[in-house]
């Protein structure tokens, strides 16, 4: 019944969350729509954009749910942890309290999305070099401590902001056609890294995902 | 303000001379409210109107003529003087029966509560909008002549409400929440060049950060910012007689006075109008999750197929009108179209938190065709920004007759709203 007008081959749930004002709607249409707005309104609840991209020749369709930085809404916006296969974890590198929260940011999806969930933490507004708060080898460190990738990003400049996202949706790729090879050949493959399943909700552990 | 409204007002700003009854002492009536492309009375009311210069020292029409100064020691931007008083400005225009009907209703002695209701459902004159708001959200007294002494000591309250929060400094502020409300205020009807005001997005953290602290079981939550522009907006009416193009200007013209009335009118409307609907700002946003369930299950019987639809393409409602709710439609409407949607919404009983449920459930019904056609993707593609940039005062009045309609047919209906399964007669007559 429903007219889909796009073909892909994998479908990525992606979620966006982060401290108020960061700059999550803008990284979200930078990349969506390539646009910019200095002014815009703040998120309410969820926002929804979606785009495909190429990789490996294969089309992969991110859905990106862009969600409200502020607490209040966190019991709203945690519903839509829920079949996410990545998260853009996003501070502000001129605001080190956005830095600080990356530590409750974690805990929120520990408690609410998949365990083998793609957590990429994402500096943002590395246009404002001269109002930097948050150096990057320390957000680099805390990445790699606690597994995550890790990138800095501008929205208003666009650096980045294309790599951001493809990195992280081509290693969930990576993971997905690790999965569907194993399925395949029907053995145990140990050592071969983390996995990770779109919609099922089975129970793996997820390896360190490691740091760029 | 969005592009029609900028479209619309240059014929909105034409010096008209005003017919003035002779029973009627009218002197001032500016205002930068312009319903677009409206052939109803407020475009042609504000059109006719007469527009005096927007000399703060102008007075307008006050019923309650000599107001006592009342002289407060407040920060610079306030004060609870009132010589330029926007409380009780009314003004008519000749051979508009639905104005001259507003002005006998709101100069009487005694309000008609009900039959200004009745009036202001179909939408109140601009000139006359701010008084009428005022009364209808139940800050204004009815009865005239307590109403002068009763505004003045709100006005009072809250200015020294804002002189002890803020003698202090920001030091002495609860850091996260100025914090929150003062990334907000500069993103609140960003394209407005009203609101883009420095003097203004002082005026609003102002009134946001006194309204959070007395209400510690929401405190401040983002979209309250939206709800407080629409009271700005028509307060400031008055007093803004000119294009919209130096409006800055003419803000950082005002008079302190002015400005304090103004911000302390807009305080306590915000309170009423959030005394209503609380809960949707509260823990876990009960009021909006209860209103979501209303709205389904109310949609599900007036169009069953856009619900059958919806729900098998995965789409829940919470994922597109949840701010519907949480804003009031407001970041889905114009600003302008907001203004004539609360003048209905105030008319009503209990319109903010009941009556809008229906207007939610028509809005939605507004596309039911197309999005039956569309899938998972393209439903929330189009719900998110719907295509509403140029609906004008007609659109929300058409809007707002269908939401009365569902209201009249499942309002009362016993199955109606609740979790129980329909009864089938209750909701067979109104399939179409």
């Amino acid at each position: 019944m429903a007219a889909s007008n796009d073909e892909y081959d994998f479908l990525f749930k992606i979620v966006l969350i982060g401290d108020s004002g960061v700059g999550k709607s803008n990284l979200l249409s930078r990349f969506t729509r390539n646009e910019f707005n200095l002014e815009s309104k703040s998120t309410i609840g969820v926002e929804f954009a979606t785009r495909s991209i190429q990789v490996d020749s294969k089309t992969i369709k991110a859905q990106i749910w862009d969600t409200a930085g502020q607490e209040r809404y966190r019991a709203i916006t945690s519903a839509y942890y829920r079949g996410a296969v990545g998260a853009l974890l996003v501070y502000d590198i001129a605001k080190h309290p956005t830095y600080e929260n990356v530590t409750r940011w974690l805990k929120e999806l520990r408690d609410h999305a998949d365990s083998n969930i793609i957590i990429m933490l994402v500096g943002n507004k590395s246009d404002l070099r001269h109002l930097r708060a948050v150096p990057t080898d320390e957000a680099k460190q805390f990445a790699s401590e606690n597994g995550l990738f890790f990138i800095e990003t501008s929205a208003l400049d666009s650096s980045n902001v294309e790599q951001s996202f493809q990195q992280i949706l081509t290693e969930i790729y990576l993971l997905v056609s690790n999965k569907a090879i194993e399925s395949s050949q029907d053995n145990v493959q140990p050592g071969t890294g983390a996995q990770i399943i779109v919609s099922s909700a089975d129970d793996y552990t997820k390896s360190a995902g490691g740091c760029c | 303000m969005n592009s029609n409204t900028r479209a619309a007002s240059s014929t909105f700003w034409k010096r008209t001379p005003a017919f003035v009854p002779s029973t009627v002492e009218i002197v001032y009536s500016g205002s930068i409210e312009n319903a677009p492309a409206r052939a109803a009375p407020s475009a042609e009311l504000s059109a006719a109107k007469q527009q005096l210069p927007p000399s703060p020292l102008t007075p307008p029409l006050d019923k309650e003529a000599a107001q006592p100064t009342t002289e407060s020691p407040v920060p610079a931007t306030l004060s609870t003087k009132s010589t330029s008083d926007q409380s009780s400005a009314v003004a008519v225009v000749p051979g508009d029966a639905h104005s001259l009907k507003f002005y006998s209703l709101l100069t009487s002695a005694n309000v008609d509560i009900e039959e200004l209701r009745k009036q202001s459902w179909k939408g109140i004159p601009a000139s006359q909008r701010s008084t009428a708001w005022c009364l209808l959200m139940g800050y204004f007294p009815l009865n005239a002549s307590r109403r002068q002494q009763t505004i003045e000591r709100k006005r009072r309250e809250y200015s020294d409400w804002v002189r002890q929060t803020f003698s202090r400094g920001e030091a002495s502020l609860d850091r996260t929440l100025w914090h929150q409300i003062c990334i907000d205020v500069p993103r609140t009807t960003p394209g407005s060049p009203l609101f883009q005001s420095p003097r203004i997005q002082r005026s609003l953290e102002r009134v946001l950060y006194c309204w959070a602290v007395r209400h510690p079981a929401s405190g401040y939550v983002q979209g309250i910012n939206d709800l407080l522009t629409p009271f700005y907006y028509v307060f400031l009416s008055p007093f803004l007689a000119s294009p919209t193009n130096d409006l800055q200007h003419q803000v950082d013209a005002l008079d302190e006075s002015t400005m304090g009335t103004v911000e302390a009118d807009s305080f306590w409307c915000l309170t009423k109008l959030l005394d209503g609907i609380h809960d949707n700002y509260t823990h876990a946003q009960p009021g909006i999750r209860r209103q979501l369930v209303k709205m389904k299950d109310l949609v599900s019987r007036i169009d069953a197929p856009l619900a059958s639809h919806l729900d098998s393409e995965g789409v829940e409602f919470i994922q597109f009108a949840f701010r519907w709710i949480n804003c009031l439609l407001m970041r889905e409407v114009s600003l302008t179209n907001t203004i004539r949607m609360w003048d209905t919404y105030l008319a009503e009983p209990e319109g903010f938190s009941s009556f809008h449920i229906y207007v939610c459930a028509a809005f939605l019904l507004k596309w039911s065709k197309q999005l039956q056609q569309l899938d998972f993707q393209d439903i929330l593609l189009l719900l998110q920004k719907p295509p509403t940039e140029s609906w004008t005062a007609k659109d929300v009045e058409l809007l707002l007759s269908e939401a009365y309609m569902y209201k009249c047919l499942y309002h009362n209906s016993p199955n109606h709203y609740s979790a129980a399964p329909a009864a089938a007669p209750a909701a067979a007559g109104h399939k179409r």
